[in-house]
């Protein structure tokens, strides 16, 4: 109706112009193109400030603060560590619904499933991977973040609740990674979750110890009933309640403003009210643009990591008969399990670790120290050190290399092709595994002191080694002779300690890696050991060398598929052969 | 303001930061393009990996279960069980017994239900049943493991001639030695080539040293075992009697009624009383 008259008076350009503008202005919720132009220009707003209207009149930005103090916008006050908290929860829930896509929780599929995501869906190995390493970060980040708060002391008053809500999203993104732990139910996932789940059993009285046991893994033992409910606390009732008190987390930022350090700020202000309007850094569009394009960064670290650098481990599939040597729980609660192996599992599992909980909960209100400066804070400062000291020893005995060394024999072999995950002979692989009988023996000794076991055995020695020239099996054997003599000095009764290498084409394209280990034990008997592993010349095991080390191999196989494959070869073809 | 000895770090323009952020994107998108390219390839790379390491698991299972009577490289027994490895078996044996199914469907029912009946009267025992869901002890997934393991054999097995393929000699000579059974008796074999033409590999070591485990007693320890195994019997008696009536005494810790009950008529009186004397000779030489 309107627009003939605006046209006559106006001109039809100026109109256009005028529609224009005032389009720009609807979709950015208040922001004319004249102030857009001003804020590129680093110009002050104008007055009233109509940078203020979008954080009025949108949802996203009404939770948000129209402006932060100075101090605060510097990235080393913060590091931006619980932006990046919330970013990564997102981040996980967008990759999580779409790996959603392809997962069934049922033993009969999830493994299948994981097999078919890595190896038949395009970028299904990026989208697990970046998923996996976002659960990573995320542990690190919230962690890291609320080191941050207690050397700053931001947990003191009137940010009392914000630590205390924070403390539990710590929790809750512990155990959203150890429940997205069990998903892909390989032996890794399920032995690490037996034994966590298994520390709830020690919880006092037994009645009720048992039923928490029995309630998380759905029966005895961990099964289909366990696999389901671990899913939907990963993919529902945790992620539900992490949103919902993060926005008790943020709205509690938001309303006390963030600390400021500690020489610009006394225990008790409140800054958020109070920013004088010379020190006032504006959302928009200063800290927008900083945090836009921190998180752009980080993405593309995300993005650069998960393709080149980081691969989601996968085992074997879920065994509940057979336990891998040297099963460990998430590295986050290492911690935990070196604790288990030094007090009883109670004391260790359930009441050491709730004591701990609450005092980290309680931190606020027991601190009675008034001041928030780094020379006031002394006793807290060097106690929050002596703690993560105390944390990563506690971490360092939850790993295999404390108190849980086997005999001699199986550590040598574990150490190179261990049980499960690569090792350095899957490392190098198939085609650097040459066909023979491999002894660290000396020639001249093996000469002087036969084995009867090995009569009729055309053994090779280290100049035979040597003469294969293929440095990566020169580094195997060295490491297997290495490794036996040192465990030779190290242990009493294991002497004269010698290995041998056997390795034959089981079948076209496999071959069989057998490791014999004699020793004369401390009373002088010889014993031996054998064990035999087989070894497929396409096993990559990338999840932890391999895959890596064979991006240059792919990439050359695609060139070779897509631009000078045989006439005849259809790309398809091309990738399924064997030659590149 | 208070500035840190690193606040030279700082970005402070916007249009640094706008550079920073677009760069980062390009990096992405760049990465991603990068992955795009070779994603084909690695999902190929990747099925081959998962299929390589099934194999790798099936031949685990393969020796510790089927070896014993199957052989060491599949090609079977005389008398215990038929050859895998072998070019017959691939490329006959559904015709052969008018199987529906491809042979990955014939391998994996066979290892998963095992047979209910032999196919032959002259094997050992019945195939056992090893899948989880027939009372065996293997998982699905463990079947389709050792399956694609025995497929494996594949490219060596259709490369044999029909001299080399072991069915001739295993499964053909068991007609072959019935035939000519019944026709004319040939004269006495040796001990050496009774215990291989027998099957008595298929399930027997005799080697004093040998820790392997197979489904029979390791044979090497007779000599100084057979004595004493049976109270009242002599070493010759107990092995003549373990040869001829297996189930008379079963050794602890081996299966009763495996072993085949008839070789008193596959073998003529000669033939057994020279095999008990070379498994009782402590100096005794391998075939």
């Amino acid at each position: 109706m309107a627009a003939q008259p605006e046209i006559e008076k106006k001109g039809f350009v100026q109109t256009v112009l005028d529609v224009a503008d005032d389009t720009f202005t609807r979709i950015t919720a208040g922001i004319s193109p004249a102030e857009f132009r001003r804020m590129l220009r680093g110009e002050p707003p104008g007055r009233p400030n109509p940078r203020l209207k979008p954080h009025s009149d949108t949802f996203l930005l009404h939770i948000k603060p129209t402006y932060y103090h100075e101090s605060v916008t510097r990235f080393t006050h913060t590091f931006r560590l619980g932006l990046l908290s919330t970013y990564l929860f997102f981040f996980e829930t967008i990759t999580g619904l779409i790996l959603m896509i392809w997962y069934a929780p049922s033993p009969d599929r999830a493994y299948t499933d994981m097999i078919q995501l890595l190896s038949n869906v395009p970028f299904g190995q990026f989208m697990r991977d970046m998923h996996r390493l976002g659960a990573e970060l995320m542990v690190v980040m919230v962690t890291a973040h609320m080191v941050r708060c207690y050397l700053t002391g931001s947990y003191k008053a009137p940010r009392q609740f914000t630590w205390f809500t924070g403390v539990l999203l710590l929790v809750m993104t512990l155990f959203l990674s150890f429940s997205g732990y069990l998903l892909p139910w390989d032996q890794l996932a399920f032995w690490a979750v037996t034994i966590g789940t298994s520390m709830a059993d020690a919880v006092p009285p037994q009645v009720v110890g048992a039923t928490v046991n029995l309630l998380a893994r759905g029966a005895p033992e961990i099964g289909a009933n366990g696999l389901l409910r671990f899913y939907l606390l990963h993919v529902l009732f945790l992620p539900l309640l992490l949103f919902l008190f993060f926005f008790v987390h943020y709205y509690k930022v938001v309303h006390y403003g963030i600390s400021l350090p500690a020489n610009e700020e006394e225990v008790g202000q409140d800054t958020a009210n109070k920013v004088p309007a010379d020190k006032r850094v504006y959302f928009l569009p200063d800290v927008m643009l900083d945090e836009s394009m921190f998180l752009i960064g980080f993405t593309a670290l995300l993005v650069v990591l998960s393709i080149f650098f980081f691969q989601a481990p996968l085992e074997s599939i879920a065994n509940p008969g057979s336990t891998p040597l040297h099963t460990v729980a998430p590295w986050y609660f290492y911690w935990l399990q070196g604790l288990l192996k030094i007090a009883d599992k109670m004391i260790a599992g359930v009441i050491l670790p709730g004591v701990l909980l609450v005092l980290l909960m309680l931190i606020p209100y027991l601190d009675p120290n008034p001041s928030r400066r780094g020379k006031d804070r002394r006793v807290a400062i060097v106690s929050g050190i002596v703690a993560g000291i105390v944390m990563i020893i506690w971490s360092w005995m939850g790993t295999p290399y404390y108190a849980v060394q086997g005999s001699a024999q199986i550590e040598i072999i574990q150490e190179l092709m261990p049980e499960e995950g690569a090792g350095l002979v899957r490392e190098i692989g198939y085609k650097h595994l040459p066909v023979g009988d491999f002894t660290t023996r000396s020639k001249e000794l093996d000469a002087s002191d036969p084995n009867p076991d090995l009569n009729g055995v055309t053994l090779l020695y280290e100049e035979d080694v040597a003469a294969l020239n293929d440095p990566k099996f020169s580094e195997l054997y060295e490491e297997l002779k290495k490794s036996t003599e040192n465990f030779d000095a190290e242990k009493q009764d294991f002497n004269n300690a010698y290995a041998v290498l056997a390795i034959t084409q089981e079948q076209s394209h496999l071959r069989r890696v057998n490791w014999r280990i004699f020793w004369v034990d401390h009373e002088g008997n010889p014993q031996k050991y054998e064990r035999a592993f087989f070894i497929h010349e396409d096993s990559l095991y990338w999840e932890q060398y391999g895959w890596r080390a064979n991006i240059p191999d792919i990439f050359q196989k695609a060139m070779h598929c897509y631009f000078s494959r045989p006439d005849g070869q259809s790309t398809e073809q091309c990738f399924a052969s064997r030659d590149s | 303001m208070y500035k840190p000895w690193y606040s030279f770090l700082y970005i402070k323009s916007p249009i640094a930061k706008v550079l920073v952020g677009t760069l980062s994107l390009l990096i992405t998108l760049a990465a991603l393009g990068f992955q795009s390219l070779i994603e084909e390839s690695r999902m190929a790379a990747q099925t081959a990996n998962w299929d390589g390491r099934s194999i790798e698991k099936g031949a685990e299972i393969w020796n510790n279960n089927c070896k014993t009577c199957h052989g060491p490289e599949g090609k079977g027994g005389i008398g215990v069980a038929p050859p895998l490895n072998s070019k017959h078996f691939f490329e006959k044996r559904l015709t052969e017994i008018g199987f529906a199914g491809n042979l990955r469907n014939y391998v994996r029912l066979t290892v998963a239900g095992g047979r209910p009946v032999k196919s032959r009267p002259e094997w050992a025992q019945n195939m056992p049943t090893w899948g989880v869901r027939f009372g065996g002890p293997l998982r699905d997934d463990q079947v389709d493991y050792v399956t694609n393991f025995v497929l494996n054999w594949q490219d060596q097995a259709i490369q044999q001639t029909d001299a080399e393929d072991p069915w001739t000699t295993v499964v053909g000579t068991m007609d072959a030695a019935a035939a000519a059974a019944a026709a004319a008796p040939a004269g006495p074999q040796p001990p050496q080539a009774l215990f291989v033409s027998m099957g008595c590999g298929g399930c027997h070591v005799v080697d004093p040293n040998s820790t392997q485990v197979m489904t029979g007693p390791n044979l090497g320890k007779l000599p100084e075992v057979a004595a004493t195994r049976k109270p009242g019997v002599s070493a010759t008696d107990y092995v003549h009697e373990s040869i001829v009536n297996p189930s008379a005494f079963t050794v602890e810790g081996f299966p009763a009624g495996v072993m085949p009950p008839n070789f008193a008529e596959r073998m003529s009186a000669e033939e057994i009383d020279s095999l008990v004397a070379w498994l009782l000779d402590p100096n005794r030489t391998m075939p």
